[in-house]
């Protein structure tokens, strides 16, 4: 087992105070500004316990919504909102290659149930983010972890990051009127602690960590699934990926899938939308200026007399 | 404890006493007199801002908070924040 050497200088079950950098006793990573930090979402260890959305409820004191059954699978959570800030998706992969053609809810099934596709969704903490472009208050702004967080001090719950959000995860509560989504734990990264729901993840399937450090990790586990025979497995978010299309670069929340993005409920090509204001903008004067040459047009001839023979 | 809607579709407001416990952005954890914690969001037209809260949390400061119960959410609404002991802190809401 593996045992980080500084582990051994915290051998007590309670402590006085705060372990310094502990995220490198849990994460293997010491957190530093000015440097880049994201999730590595592996799919094909997730199990589908929820623990991820309980540590971020927990830890960010976010409220219960959407109280009751969805009728959806074992997803009682539903989506992303904002009081769920990590969500997971339950895909019943009716009929995959994998699974030789059965359904999950056929009374013989093949082995290890693999018609299932667990997922831990959360805000992609974007490069070029939509939202932090949309607002015009500038509550979204990069933090010095590059992740993406909401200032609830300054954000006037206009709304205009919900619609520019690609991945549909920003949302403006009814409660506060305010916008709020996953801040990266950013607290607790000030803190030198890892990411409650990473920290809570029973199977490591999210991964925090340095970005280049997690998109390393996530090629070689890619690499590994497809010697074992898992050809369909790929990284979603990472540069020149899918997920990273539309000029989007890459995602500091990338994710390893075995199934197209649409069964997971993510975009197949998101795009910034801040990209379509010129050529919107181009084709509205275009038509605005075309509307006024007929106008002239139409005026001039109709100034005319008409020539009438007697 | 907590308030509820009428069947005539008037909101019932209500105050509850206690310490904050727990802040986080808006939202606030309240540990009343039986030691019971409830979940407050700061309302959108609260007389309180949400910075307003993390000093309250840090002296642990006893104050009475007017409340709704939120729709859809197991949470409380806060309209307004007293405090209920002298402090040099500036009253929340006042």
């Amino acid at each position: 087992m593996n045992v980080h050497p500084r582990a051994r200088d915290y051998t007590q079950s309670s402590l006085g105070k705060l372990i310094p950098d502990e995220s490198e006793l849990t994460a293997g990573v010491k957190i530093e500004p000015r440097k880049q930090y994201g999730f590595f979402t592996d799919t094909t260890v997730c199990i589908g316990c929820k623990a991820c959305e309980v540590a971020c409820k927990e830890w960010n004191n976010l409220p219960a919504d959407n109280v009751g059954l969805t009728g959806h699978s074992y997803d009682n959570t539903g989506a992303l909102s904002a009081n769920t800030w990590r969500h997971v998706n339950f895909i019943e992969d009716s009929f995959s290659k994998d699974s030789g053609g059965k359904s999950v809810r056929d009374n013989d099934q093949s082995p290890f149930q693999s018609g299932w596709l667990m997922m831990s969704d959360v805000c992609k903490h974007c490069h070029h983010a939509p939202c932090m472009e949309a607002c015009p208050t500038g509550a979204l702004f990069k933090t010095e972890f590059d992740t993406v967080v909401v200032q609830q001090d300054i954000c006037n719950g206009c709304g205009y990051c919900v619609p520019a959000c690609p991945f549909g995860v920003v949302e403006v509560s009814k409660a506060d009127g305010k916008a709020h989504k996953c801040t990266l734990c950013y607290d607790r990264l000030k803190g030198g602690l890892e990411p409650a729901c990473a920290k809570s993840c029973p199977t490591d399937s999210i991964q925090f960590g340095e970005l280049s450090d997690l998109q390393a990790r996530a090629k070689k586990r890619v690499a590994e699934l497809h010697d074992r025979g898992v050809h369909t497995a790929y990284t979603y978010g990472t540069p020149d990926g899918p997920g990273a299309t539309g000029d989007m670069q890459y995602l500091n929340a990338f994710f390893l899938l075995t199934d197209r993005p649409e069964a997971y409920n993510l975009p197949a090509a998101p795009t910034r939308p801040s990209n379509r204001i010129a050529p919107a903008l181009t084709a509205g004067l275009a038509t605005l200026a075309g509307l006024a040459l007929a106008a002239v047009a139409l005026m001039a001839s109709g100034g005319e007399e008409p020539h009438r023979g007697r | 404890m907590a308030g509820h809607r009428k069947a005539t579709g008037k909101v019932d407001v209500r105050w509850m006493e206690g310490l904050i416990t727990i802040v986080q952005e808006g939202r606030f954890q309240l540990s009343d007199g039986r030691g019971v914690s409830h979940q407050f969001v700061l309302g959108h037209a609260a007389l309180a801002e949400t910075e307003q809260l993390r000093p309250l949390q840090s002296r642990q400061a006893r104050v009475r908070v007017k409340y709704t119960e939120a729709s859809g959410l197991i949470s409380l609404i806060a309209h307004r924040i007293e405090l209920l002991e002298p402090t040099t802190l500036e009253p929340a809401g006042s």
